[in-house]
């Protein structure tokens, strides 16, 4: 056992409560998040992949010596093959999933640190925990403690909205705890009635259950559980009909917050996505819900893009509708169409980060995020309108950049698998994103200033434009060499097409 | 009158009653650029009906067609739906738990 593997989620909880002890110590803050954060993105690189068992032992098939003298009631049935411990299984994917999420962590509470006059230890509690959460939700192969990191997340989610300062944040915040205090206890009953029918919360061990025989899959009971599990994964990633108060939880956090928020967003529909498709990809109607969802989701969101004035909740929908694009991918089985989604959904972290903490220096500048009352920046800060202008060329999927190669691979991917109808949806959808981008930036870089828009800071700290920068260098390294990224997930993205290429 | 002018005066005048600021040339063209992307979005991932029956597909893309000419336009309409009132947020989720359930349990028995 590797024990850097729970060490990746200790390690940000650790962050956590000592920053929150250190509250109002500002240079201490600084100076003990940046070391710790830059921890993150190198534990998962470190780390040998395998698995860890927390409070319990591998299953007895895997270890002969604690199997030796026990009755055949327990080695001669199934129940040797059973997970008795929580099992944390650290392969390919998540290896990739956890460096990204690090590596966006790390940037935004930098940023967070140089553009903040008083770091707050609170909001970076609430950073570094949704991380922690993050991470043990991609890692975990069991249900049940999925669910608890699931309502961690929601509730760092709502902790960096509330500590924002931004106007309006506290109701959207009460707003989505409340539609969280439907969806999650849903998503516990999903859970509850799994357990019942399989007796299991190990994802290994329910999907053993099911294909050896032991439970009926098509009995009614579990078909409820997938159905409360869908619904749950549509609130957690900001689906429709989360889709509205998703985009508002975006728009009021801090830029640098928002652009961890839609992290924790893509990483948790991606998370969740897999144990739907892992569990239930029997039944035909569960990938016809995912591609409709995303379909929907792409529509909705990138057209209610078109229609905002306020560039946080812009790209607040904009992320939302580029959720469609993964689901599409993870909804076609394909193993190649699994990468394609899986590809895009890395992509998507990196460029609505490098978005979000981009248009984000226009709201550190000069307090406003409404485009109707900007313009004129580019002479202020012309460097970085050149980097907000390569982060839309990456977005909409122009070459070299990353988002081109898997939206490429995701239209090929529909082309292969009989709906090239897909394909044109999201070449469409691609131009109107695009479209969507170049409006948020005439208003705010190439139009005449107003003369009433007032400057609070003239200067945009170093660290803000060395976080472009990195995401500027990741998103054309993942364009010209992809392989560098699908070669992670092409194991998993069989393993979940069953097989099948 | 030709159609352009019939759909651009009627989307001014959903944004005029919908009084979110001055009606703006960006903000009718975004409007106008949702509604076209609404519509054949829509009319394309309707064609995919094929795959069920070619009679379904021509139907369903002719209705919707129709119904889309007839009711525009329809992204004012859509985006007053799709406000922050919890009232209709809390709405839309019970619809669709209610939907993923039901297809979630008769879809999959009886398909």
């Amino acid at each position: 056992m590797d024990l850097l593997i729970p060490l990746m989620v200790i390690v940000p909880i650790i962050c956590a409560l000592f920053l929150n002890l250190l509250h109002k110590k500002d240079r201490t803050i600084k100076a003990i998040a940046i070391t710790l954060a830059l921890i993150l993105p190198l534990l998962p690189i470190l780390a040998s992949y395998g698995m860890h068992y927390f409070g319990g032992y591998a299953p007895l098939t895997e270890n002969p010596t604690l199997s030796t003298g026990l009755p055949s009631l327990i080695t001669g049935t199934a129940l040797k093959t059973f997970h008795p411990a929580i099992t944390y299984s650290f392969q390919g994917a998540q290896k990739l999933f956890i460096f990204i999420l690090g590596l966006v962590a790390f940037l935004a509470i930098m940023v967070s640190l140089f553009e903040t006059k008083r770091p707050s230890g609170v909001y970076g509690f609430m950073m570094f925990m949704g991380v922690a959460s993050l991470t043990a939700i991609l890692l975990t192969d069991d249900i049940f403690n999925f669910y608890v990191f699931f309502e961690i997340a929601a509730l760092a989610t709502v902790g960096v909205v509330l500590v924002s300062q931004v106007k309006g944040n506290y109701e959207t915040a009460l707003k989505y705890m409340i539609l969280g205090g439907i969806a999650s206890p849903l998503l516990l009953l999903g859970i509850a009635l799994l357990l019942g029918v399989t007796g299991n919360v190990n994802i290994t061990d329910i999907i053993s259950s099911l294909k050896s025989g032991m439970v009926n899959p098509q009995n009614p009971v579990i078909l409820m559980a997938c159905g409360l599990i869908v619904f749950s994964w549509l609130y957690g990633s900001g689906l429709p009909p989360f889709h509205t108060i998703k985009s508002a939880i975006y728009s009021k956090a801090l830029p640098h917050g928002a652009a961890l928020l839609q992290a924790f967003s893509v990483f948790t529909f991606v998370a969740l996505g897999i144990i739907i498709l892992r569990i239930f990809s029997y039944l035909p109607i569960s990938q016809m819900i995912i591609l409709g969802v995303s379909l929907l989701a792409m529509i909705l969101g990138i057209t209610m893009a078109l229609l905002q004035t306020d560039i946080k909740r812009m790209f607040g929908f904009l992320a939302v509708g580029e959720l469609g694009y993964i689901g599409l991918g993870l909804g076609l089985g394909t193993a190649y169409g699994i990468t394609a989604g899986l590809f895009q959904a890395v992509n998507e972290v990196l460029i609505t980060a490098f978005l979000f903490i981009g248009f984000g220096t226009i709201y550190y500048q000069t307090g406003e995020s409404d485009i109707r009352k900007l313009g004129g920046m580019m002479i202020k800060t012309p460097l970085v309108a050149l980097l907000v202008l390569l982060a839309g060329f990456a977005m909409a999927g122009v070459p070299p950049l990353n988002a081109f190669q898997s939206k490429l691979m995701l239209i090929q991917a529909s082309i292969q698998a009989g709906l090239p109808e897909l394909g044109v949806i999201m070449i469409l959808m691609s131009i109107v994103t695009f479209m969507t981008f170049m409006k948020a930036f005439h208003a705010v870089y190439m139009r005449p200033k107003p003369v009433e828009l007032e400057i609070k800071n003239e200067k945009i700290p170093q660290a803000t434009i060395l976080a472009l920068l990195v995401f500027l260098a990741v998103c054309i390294l993942f364009g010209l060499f992809p392989h560098l990224v699908t070669g992670f997930l092409q194991t998993l993205s069989i393993s979940l097409a069953g097989g099948m290429p | 009158m030709t159609f352009y002018d019939l759909i651009v005066k009627r989307i001014k005048k959903a944004q005029e009653a919908d009084s979110e600021g001055p009606v703006t040339n960006v903000s009718t063209s975004a409007m106008l650029t949702a509604e076209i992307t609404l519509i054949s979005s829509l009319l394309v991932a309707l064609i995919m009906l094929r795959l069920v029956s070619n009679v379904l597909m021509i139907v369903a893309v002719l209705v919707v067609l129709f119904a889309a000419i007839l009711s525009m336009p329809l992204m004012p309409r859509l985006k007053k739906e799709q406000n922050d009132s919890l009232f209709n947020m809390t709405f839309y989720v019970v619809l669709a738990l209610t939907i993923v359930i039901v297809l979630f349990y008769w879809g999959s028995l009886n398909v």
